[in-house]
């Protein structure tokens, strides 16, 4: 199992350099002139050089993509000079003349906008999306397993067709309308019964108090980004408990004796969960590389709104970033469901 | 199974109900706004490009004078100045005592007293070309320059403690005007030395507030300055806030139905936001919320017009109709501004029947350039002798806009499409359309000029022939040999009356040559919560806190 996980990392990191050649060069031939969007509305030739030179711009295109190569290979190439020591942080491994080879952790640069570090940038946006994606798909799997299962056990009846009706509704109920409808509802109108924000974040900062956590403020877009994987997760866990219900071995098992609870839970259940576990990642994988609507309705703090401004913005080290760091979570997410599929389903073997 | 469903739901309850209860009002005057049109991208002055920049930098920070309501040049660091007879040395003297906020980077931690030396290091600052900012055109083509073309390193000095000179290569009287722009604020070159660029998030400064905490995209906290350098008329320390607080909120109808709960104490920008959510058709506030909230609407030094482009080197056809001054003229008259106020705008803005420069400046309210109104006779006579007998003879006009102001341009192209004029319309998004007038492939597009300074100069270097895009701001590349000398010569006269009456002249040599289509001046509206106290406002909508109150 150990050598299948590196062997399905290195493979990953091959698909990561070509994300970024393919990022950069279709970044460089969009329209438009970061310098321009960087200066402002009045400016003069002598601040838009210093702009273009600070930004890495004044540079053949064939130079950025090396430089930028180099910045964010963790093995890599630089002068050896104290500026670039604070810069990259690396650790030194061969000194060879002026420059040196070293070893650091991918620098990313900062963004034209703000001149943020990007990596900060990632950060910050990072842990909100990662507990939004993370709340949105615990409440869809264990609320849609919970229903799948009932109206499977209860099919064709008032139960079943009612879960059904409202997963339909659910599944087509485009994000941006079930978003608006939902802060508005229980963010403005019913504010005063709910208690709830109509925007906010998981860390909230009082102006005298300081920093506090704010459960509450996570619940409405939560609720929000679950209920499409709610919705699939119920016909998928109905669908496919009702196979699994009418194959031989459950009526054998029903044969001996066995309690409905235990052939459902036991034999039944695990045996249907399969298709549920390849919805669940893939949801949780495409959660987490943000879910604009979401963040801009809830003004919550995501890595959605950030890419979509960077593009916007042509921010380029934000872009590159954020690209690069959804592909990473593709990669390990896949990883993961991967062994998850072996621990559930023993007929799975991880080998290549 | 539904046990543990029912102990998680119970958890996520109980959490509900102790946040809940939490809510306490505290006894601070606590002023909240939002920023929700454009992102703030940096708390440095020396990046303060955008209006969230310029906003949140002024209450950091000072510089030698500042604006009054009415757009004159106060002092606010520098006490008094002189200006030298030929107009090309400025001498400042400092107010003593000023103090940057306290801070570790200062020995003692206690504020360092501000010297003319800061403001040569931070001027400096402004024009180092690592530090790229955006803001080195105030200095570069107006301070002294070696004999090699160099800008002189004396060209800011300090003759002592208190004193500072600022030495100019030509007279530029609107230089104080500059002076007062966030560019011009002074930094403590302790705080640049020890956070570098990360003083975008460090700011220290002279201003009414302290920086507290920033957490972008989400909130920014300021503290009151408790050691302000300014009092009121009554001899009382400002600001009489103890705090504000920014919110980012995107979305404008989210913005306003978080101030409608009273979450916010004014909306800021708006002039940007949906009119729709608390606006009649006629311009006046709604009946529900006429008791609630204060409503107020005021010049705003910010025009929007189109732009032909002049340049025959960017267009394939040499022959241009856009080349013909009368089918410009013709679809500057082919156009009625005041249904596109009236019936597009709810009645926010002026409409643009004057020059390029907006009303707000008050020597051309008073002093009116002739420009365009609606006669669609004239613009059908103007493309006859065009050459065009019917207007359909005209070959297709294209329109280029950006997305959030398509509305504008389609109203436009049915009223010419009226005259029999065909119109296409291209819409793209900002950086695109502009990168398409900065490279000429747009041959007719939307534009908009917000003042930098309020000098009617900065609206006439749209049009002086040294300032071409992409570098400088002359986007139709007009070029006119007499509108070039009279600008010269206006931008060197020291005397208010007789620049502006060129300033006038100018004005009407555009209007009368149309490379450009005035639509509207725009106005500043704003919505405030009946108890907030002192909340100015001027024609560049700068946003000074240090003077307002919060009384319930």
């Amino acid at each position: 199992m150990f050598s299948y996980i590196i062997q399905r990392l290195l493979y990953g990191s091959l698909v990561i350099l070509g994300v970024l050649i393919v990022v950069f060069f279709i970044f460089h031939a969009l329209p438009g002139d970061p310098v321009a969007m960087m200066a402002g509305q009045r400016s003069d030739v002598s601040t838009r050089e210093a702009i273009a030179k600070d930004l890495g711009l004044d540079k053949s295109l064939g130079d950025q993509f090396l430089l930028y190569l180099n910045d964010v290979l963790p093995i890599s190439i630089h002068q050896n000079t104290l500026e670039n020591e604070s810069k990259y942080e690396y650790q030194k491994l061969v000194t060879l003349g002026e420059s040196v080879l070293v070893i650091k952790v991918p620098y990313l640069r900062r963004s034209f906008q703000n001149h943020k570090l990007v990596s900060s940038i990632l950060y910050e946006h990072m842990s909100g999306t990662f507990w939004l994606a993370l709340t949105a798909m615990i409440f869809a799997t264990v609320l849609g397993i919970t229903f799948g299962v009932i109206a499977a056990l209860k099919q064709n009846s008032f139960t079943d067709h009612f879960l059904v009706t409202t997963s339909i509704l659910g599944i087509s109920a485009p994000s941006f309308v079930v978003a608006i409808l939902m802060a508005v509802l229980f963010g403005f109108y019913w504010a005063d019964y709910t208690g709830l924000n109509l925007t906010g974040q998981l860390w909230v900062t009082h102006p005298m108090e300081g920093r506090q956590l704010e459960i509450k403020n996570i619940i409405l877009p939560a609720f929000t980004l679950g209920i499409r994987p709610l919705s699939i997760i119920v016909q998928l866990t109905r669908s496919s408990m009702l196979d699994v219900l009418s194959q031989d071995y459950i009526r054998t098992a029903k044969a001996k004796g066995l309690s409905t609870r235990t052939i459902i839970f036991k034999h039944a259940l695990k045996n249907a969960l399969n298709p549920v576990i390849t919805a669940v990642s893939g949801w949780l994988a495409s959660l987490m590389a943000g879910a604009f609507f979401v963040e801009l309705i809830f003004n919550w703090k995501g890595l959605g709104l950030i890419s979509i401004k960077a593009v916007e913005n042509l921010d380029f080290p934000v872009v590159m970033g954020c690209t690069l760091f959804i592909a990473l979570v593709f990669i390990v997410i896949n990883i993961l469901v991967d062994i998850l599929y072996a621990v559930v389903d023993p007929r799975v073997k991880l080998n290549h | 199974m539904i046990e543990t469903l029912k102990g998680f739901l119970g958890c996520l309850l109980l959490l509900v109900a102790f946040s809940c209860s939490q809510e306490e009002k505290s006894k601070h005057k606590i002023l909240r706004y939002n920023q929700g049109d454009e992102s703030l991208t940096s708390l440095d002055p020396a990046f303060s490009r955008s209006k969230a920049n310029i906003r949140a930098a002024t209450q950091l920070f000072n510089g030698l004078v500042e604006l009054d309501n009415d757009l004159k040049v106060i002092p606010s660091i520098a006490e008094s100045w002189n200006i030298s007879d030929d107009g090309k040395t400025y001498s400042f003297n400092l107010k003593h005592g000023v103090k940057f906020h306290q801070n570790e980077v200062f020995a003692n931690d206690t504020g360092r007293e501000v010297t003319a030396e800061d403001f040569v290091y931070s001027f400096k600052r402004i024009i180092d070309s690592t530090i790229a900012s955006p803001g080195a055109w105030i200095f570069n083509d107006k301070v002294l320059r070696n004999s090699n073309g160099k800008i002189s390193d004396t060209c800011f000095k300090a003759k002592d403690r208190y004193v500072l000179n600022i030495y100019l290569e030509r007279p530029f009287p609107a230089f104080l005007e500059i002076l007062a722009m966030p560019y011009g604020f002074v930094v403590p070159e302790e705080a640049i030395k020890k956070y570098g660029k990360d003083f975008r998030v460090h700011p220290i400064g002279t201003g009414p507030f302290v920086f507290k905490h920033w957490d972008e995209g989400s909130t920014l906290i300021f503290h009151r300055n408790n050691d302000y350098w300014k009092l009121d008329e009554k001899g009382q320390q400002l600001p009489y806030l103890d705090a504000v607080q920014v919110s980012f909120i995107n979305d404008k109808t989210l913005a306003f139905l978080t101030f409608s709960q009273g979450k916010l104490d004014f909306l800021v920008g708006i002039e940007d936001n949906s009119p729709e959510l608390f606006l009649e058709q006629d311009g006046n506030l709604k009946e529900e919320f006429k008791n609630r909230f204060k409503y107020n609407k005021s010049p705003y030094l910010y025009t929007e017009y189109l732009g032909f482009q002049l340049d025959s080197s960017f267009s394939k056809n040499k022959e241009h109709p856009f080349h013909n001054k009368k089918v410009r003229q013709a679809l500057n008259y082919g156009i009625n501004r005041e249904e596109l106020i009236a019936y597009l705008r709810y009645n926010l803005g002026i409409i643009g029947e004057n020059g390029i420069v907006p009303l707000a400046l008050p020597y051309f309210a008073q002093h009116r350039t002739k420009g365009y109104n609606y006669d669609p006779q004239k613009s059908l006579r103007l493309l006859k002798e065009a050459g065009f007998e019917h207007a359909g003879d005209l070959p297709e006009i294209k329109l280029y806009t950006s997305s959030p102001y398509k509305y504008i341009a389609e109203f436009l192209q049915k009223q010419w499409s009226d005259l029999g004029v065909k119109v296409s319309l291209e819409v793209n998004q900002a950086s695109t359309h502009r990168e398409m007038i900065d490279k000429g492939i747009a041959p007719f597009f939307r534009a908009s000029w917000l003042g930098d300074y309020p000098d009617a100069e900065n609206y006439l270097s749209l049009f002086y022939s040294k300032n071409f895009t992409p570098a400088g701001p002359n986007k139709c590349h007009y070029k006119n040999a007499a509108f070039d000398a009279l600008y010269e010569t206006a931008i060197k006269e020291t005397d208010y009356e007789k620049r502006n009456e060129m300033y006038s002249r100018l004005d009407q040599m555009i209007m009368d040559d149309s490379p450009v289509i005035v639509l509207f001046y725009d106005e500043i509206i704003r919505l405030t919560q009946p108890y907030v106290k002192g909340l100015q406002v001027n024609a560049m909508n700068t946003i000074s806190l240090e003077k307002v109150d919060i009384g319930k």
